[in-house]
């Protein structure tokens, strides 16, 4: 690890300011930017800490969203009742993720913008593009059985680890941003940025701006959502392949649905086709099938991964049959 | 008299430091002056240095490569070929090749050493490497006659990958240099095997070196003999900078440059009669030792003897070869060899059961060793064989025969079903069937000359001896011996630190030795003692006769004989027994893998503390379905690529299903109390069993873990006849 500076700041405005000064990153509940510090991938000259800024509650609006402080914690957001019986996905999506210790101090800002498990990429002897643009992916013709099937580009193919980005996504979330001139509001879809050739830019997040706010929508789906994670062992671990789905029925027949994906892809990845197959079809596990497909069609596997796209798909399929039954 | 402590469960020796902060680990440590080191190592798998460049002022560092070494540049050991620090040759990744050394730790991970290499072809392939540092021939009967009596005959190819250790404290020393020597202090196993290493590094006589055990946080065999390397160079930096030197890895470090399990291949051809009588058994296993010998010869020796599994037949042939790789040695971990090969003999039992239509336990009760029978190297079981009785025991104790058979028929009728992705869960249960020598192997014992030594105290005596504490608790074991052995409370028997300054060699922490062999050298003593005292309590021997110190070696018990050529005989004092019973889920949709109930019967001779005998074997368990279902190595151009926690995974507790141990005795009778080993036992059985329970579920495997994508390719297109099973 290198020396760096730390300081803990109270409002926005201060946190911003701060931010602007050297190689500085915020630090919130600390459980992915410390170790990416000892691991020398992460070296920050200033810390700033934002966890005393007034952004952790979870909010009713009176046009029947709901808008989550950056601050809140992934536990207390996957326990928030109101998230349980909305939001049901939201909250087995985070639940599904690291530990109960480790939830108690991720925020929610902090989860949008964790970075990938790559080997690689966490191993700096290694050629990684997203850690130093220019050279070169150790994946590429590595040991891939990890990495992504969906949205890899030349230069990259690690996958997005957030498991609560992507039931995020399947609900049609936004991302209130801060900067120096001004705040911006991002649909999730757009947040997160795809390799393309630069795999060191992941989200649509500046150098010094902050995350404040994560809006959810009043969706049709009321309780009808399900996330299914399927990963190699039950705690402590991503996803190898994960579904988030949101259902909305009209007698036994889809009128709409949303499908995402996380684990294969290089972004928390909404499946668009799978959704087109669903909408106005009988839901039954035939369509599901047929969404599974759907979702996969694009999927481009690796030496090590190709098991993945019937992974994704069986976890598609359950995470529907779930959302249907439930 | 004092109520009897062994076969109690007593308050640890240790126990009270450790859950109330007070122990004092390695890195707990400082001393005056202390300064950092750093080890600079190789980023090639096989090659030349070429030269070597600092980016950075050195003025302030100490630097030390070989041309530092006083003595000979080796890690004293089996084969001697391991240098502490690189020359010229590079043979692995992580190979040591410089030392750095500075007070203030930034600059020390700032400093900036490029060194050229020319590189060379490297060599992964175990099975095809040309260097073989150890071969092994095990002949009992004519295996042409075996073949010719046989019904049947199955064969099948097994393998199993690296494993790590995963200790909880990662490797690490402080050496001291005092007295025109040096003194170091770290978390290790084997305090004699440091002490030898750096005599022979340093070119220093024994009373110049010291080597002090402090708090260890776990080994496994991870801290056998990958101390020695570290300590020589914290030792040589200390030596050279004249000041006291900390070198302690982090996970990263530790799991990229230190010994793992080693990989196996391991091909089975076995001859049975239809009634599944074994006629022939023929194995070749070959492991994958890496760069440099260190134990792998006494790992394939352990690992050969033990490959036929607990099974009797008369014409057996075994080939073992430990051949070289350009990856980091490998080297001791629980069980050493023996999960191996008894991976691949008990999923080989049960295939042989199924090309027999036998159900797995009638065919173990067939061939299981009994009382007199006669090993693979031609030792003669005593009256505390119990393979049977484990076997038994947990057959009733699991309802087995039943679960086993309605899970084949619902595989069975599953299969009719044509549809694409199969319903709900498949359940599976599996058995395994093993056994484990304890001590040194062959004619080791006799080599190793262990002594221990006990030294009379006002309450009642101190224990001197080497052997460490690392968890497994080896002190309150000891002191429970000793206790009931000199007719003295619990509470009287101290037990001294292992300071090679201060105790004599009792021999390495290895091989499920510390009980029964290092147990009964301090029972000697302690029978020895009670007899010089008489009538005497402590206090009044004292004050009449002065101190008494008793030391006791090591006696091969007179019925033991082992000729290491023809590699016959007495392999081991004798052997633990068990049975592990698996039961899975298979989520037929996901491919995802549970165990939702494991039980294991151990046979161990005498539990003499019981409670942390059932930790040796629950921990052991877990650590076997680790080995089964999750923990993978990823080597990748010879070097780990997943060397940290987040991509190299070990079971949680959800992933463990609760385990059912039961312990039964049958005294072995040169053991202390009857006592037998059981350190290493219990990871010996987790992987077949679960193995064997994915196949009853319909998927076969032959190679572990069992990742999801394996189990996906592995479903089992069902052989007519079974449907009708
Ligand atoms: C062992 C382990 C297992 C895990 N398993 C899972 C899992 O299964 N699924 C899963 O989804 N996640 C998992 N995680 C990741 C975990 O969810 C993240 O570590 C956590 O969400 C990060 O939040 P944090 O507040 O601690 O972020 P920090 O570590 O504080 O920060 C992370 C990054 O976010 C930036 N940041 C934080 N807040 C803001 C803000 N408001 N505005 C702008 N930038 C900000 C920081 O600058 C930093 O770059 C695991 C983590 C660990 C250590
Ligand atoms: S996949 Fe991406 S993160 Fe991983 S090594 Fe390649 S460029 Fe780096």
């Amino acid at each position: 690890m290198h020396p760096f500076s730390y300081e803990k700041v109270t409002n926005e405005h201060e946190a911003l300011e701060r931010a602007r000064l050297g190689k500085a990153t915020f630090v919130a509940g600390g459980t992915t930017l410390v170790d990416l510090m000892k691991l020398n991938v992460e070296v920050p000259t200033a810390l700033v800490d934002i966890n005393g800024l007034p952004l952790n509650q979870i909010e009713d609006r009176s046009d029947g969203s709901i808008r989550i402080g950056a601050l809140v914690r992934n536990g207390d957001l996957a326990h928030d009742s109101r998230i349980q019986s909305r939001y049901r996905v939201l909250s087995q999506a985070i639940l599904a993720g690291a530990s109960a210790q480790l939830r108690n101090m991720a925020t929610t800002g902090g989860n949008l913008m964790q970075r990938t498990r790559c080997y690689y990429f966490r191993d700096p002897v290694y050629p990684c593009n997203k850690r130093q643009p220019g050279a070169g992916c150790a994946a590429m013709d590595g040991y891939n059985r990890i990495h992504a099937i969906l949205g890899a580009s030349d230069t990259c193919i690690a996958t997005h680890p957030s498991d609560m980005a992507v039931a995020l996504v399947a609900l049609d979330a936004s991302v209130h941003i801060r900067a120096a001139n001004g705040e911006r509001v991002v649909p999730i879809m757009e947040f997160h940025l795809l390799p393309g050739d630069t795999p060191d830019r992941e989200t649509v997040i500046r150098p010094g701006e902050l995350i404040t706010y994560v809006t959810l929508p009043s969706g049709p789906f009321g309780p009808r959502s399900a996330y299914v994670k399927l990963r190699d062992r039950a705690s402590y671990e991503f996803a190898l392949a994960s579904a988030a789905v949101a259902l909305q029925l009209e007698g036994t027949t889809v009128r709409s649905a949303r499908v995402a994906l996380g684990g294969v892809a290089t972004k928390p990845w909404r499946a668009l086709e799978a959704e087109q197959v669903l909408t106005g079809a009988a839901a039954n596990k035939a369509t599901f099938l047929n969404a599974a497909d759907a979702a996969l069609t694009g999927a481009v596997p690796r030496r090590h991964n190709a098991y993945k796209i019937e992974l994704a798909k069986r976890a598609v399929v359950r995470a529907l049959a779930d959302a249907l039954t439930h | 008299m004092p109520s009897r402590s062994v076969g109690r469960s007593v308050v640890r020796k240790e126990g009270r430091g450790k859950v109330t902060g007070a122990a004092r680990y390695i890195d707990d440590l400082t001393f005056p002056g202390l300064i950092h080191a750093r080890t600079i190592r190789s980023t090639i798998p096989a090659g030349e240095i070429v030269d070597v460049a600092f980016g950075f002022d050195t003025s302030g560092f100490t630097l030390v490569d070989y041309r530092d070494i006083p003595g000979r540049n080796i890690v004293a050991l089996i084969d001697d070929d391991q240098p502490c620090l690189a020359e010229r040759l590079v043979r692995h990744v992580a190979e040591p090749i410089l030392l750095l050394a500075h007070a203030d730790r930034e600059a020390l991970l700032a400093a900036d050493v490029r060194i050229r290499y020319r590189e060379a072809v490297p060599t992964y392939d175990a099975t095809t490497s040309p260097i073989a540092f150890k071969t092994i021939a095990i002949d009992k009967g004519r295996i042409d006659q075996g073949f010719r009596e046989a019904d049947v005959i199955v064969e099948g190819e097994y393998r199993t990958g690296h494993q790590e250790q995963l200790y909880i404290e990662p490797n690490g020393v402080i050496a001291v240099p005092e007295h025109g020597g040096v003194t170091v202090y770290g978390s290790m196993q084997c305090p004699y095997y440091v002490h030898r290493a750096l005599k022979v590094l340093l070119d220093l006589p024994d009373d110049k070196v010291r080597v002090v055990q402090t708090e260890t946080g776990g080994g496994f065999g991870g801290k056998e003999e990958y101390p020695s390397m570290i300590a020589g160079h914290a030792a040589l930096v200390a030596i050279k900078a004249q000041r006291p030197v900390k070198l302690v890895y982090d996970r990263v470090e530790d799991m990229l440059a230190t010994t793992k399990r080693h990989p196996a291949v391991i091909r089975h051809r076995t001859g049975v009669k239809r009634d599944g009588t074994l006629t022939a058994i023929d194995i070749d296993a070959v492991i994958d030792g890496g760069a440099y010998a260190t134990l792998s010869a006494v790992v394939l020796s352990r690992g050969v003897i033990h490959a036929t599994g607990p099974y009797r037949c008369d014409h057996i042939r075994i080939r073992g070869r430990a051949t070289m790789t350009n990856t980091p040695p490998n080297g001791a971990f629980r069980g050493f060899g023996a999960p191996q090969t008894q991976f691949a003999a008990e999923v080989h039992m049960d295939r042989i059961a199924e090309a027999l239509g036998i159900d797995p336990v009638r065919i173990r009760e067939i061939n299981a060793l009994r009382p007199g029978d006669r090993t693979a190297t031609g030792q003669r079981l005593g009256r505390d064989c119990s393979a049977l009785a484990v076997l038994r025991e947990t057959v009733k104790r699991t309802d087995f025969k039943r679960k086993w058979r309605a899970y084949a028929r619902l595989k069975a009728s599953r299969c009719l079903k044509a549809s694409r992705y199969k319903e709900g869960g498949s359940r599976g249960i599996g058995l395994s069937l093993f056994f484990h020598g304890a001590g040194f192997t062959g004619g080791g014992e006799v080599k190793l000359a262990s002594k221990a030594s006990l030294a009379l105290t006002d309450r009642g005596a101190r224990i001197l001896v080497a052997s460490t504490e690392i968890g497994q608790g080896t002190r309150t074991m000891h002191a429970q011996i000793v206790a009931d052995t000199l007719g003295v409370p619990y509470d009287c028997v101290d037990v001294n630190a292992a300071d090679t300054g201060q105790v004599p060699d009792s021999g390495p922490t290895v091989a499920s030795r510390t009980c029964m062999v290092v147990g009964r050298i301090l029972q000697r003593c302690a029978e020895d003692m009670r007899e010089r005292l008489g009538r005497l309590t402590p206090r009044e021997y004292l004050k009449r006769h002065g101190p008494l110190v008793i030391t006791r070696e090591y006696e091969r018990p007179t019925d033991m004989a082992w000729d290491d050529n023809s590699y016959r005989g007495d392999a081991y004092g004798t052997y633990g027994w068990a049975c592990d019973v698996a039961e899975i889920e298979v989520d037929r949709e996901t491919w995802e893998v549970k165990p939702i109930a494991f039980t294991t019967v151990h046979e161990i001779g005498k539990a003499i503390h019981p409670v942390l005998a059932l930790g040796q074997i629950e921990g052991g368990s877990a650590q076997g379905l680790g080995y089964a279902l999750l923990e993978e190595v990823v080597m990748r151009d010879g070097r780990m690529a997943n060397a940290q926690l987040t991509n190299y995974i070990i079971p949680t507790t959800l992933d463990t299903p609760p385990i059912d141990v039961v312990i039964l005795e049958n005294p072995y009778k040169h053991g202390p109390f009857g006592a037998k080993g059981v350190g290493e036992m219990p990871i010996d059985g987790p992987a077949p069993a679960a193995i064997n329970a994915l196949r009853n579920a319909g998927f076969d495997l032959r190679e572990i873990p069992a990742t999801p994508e394996r189990v996906m390719v592995s479903e089992k297109q069902e052989p007519r006849h079974a449907l009708h099973a």
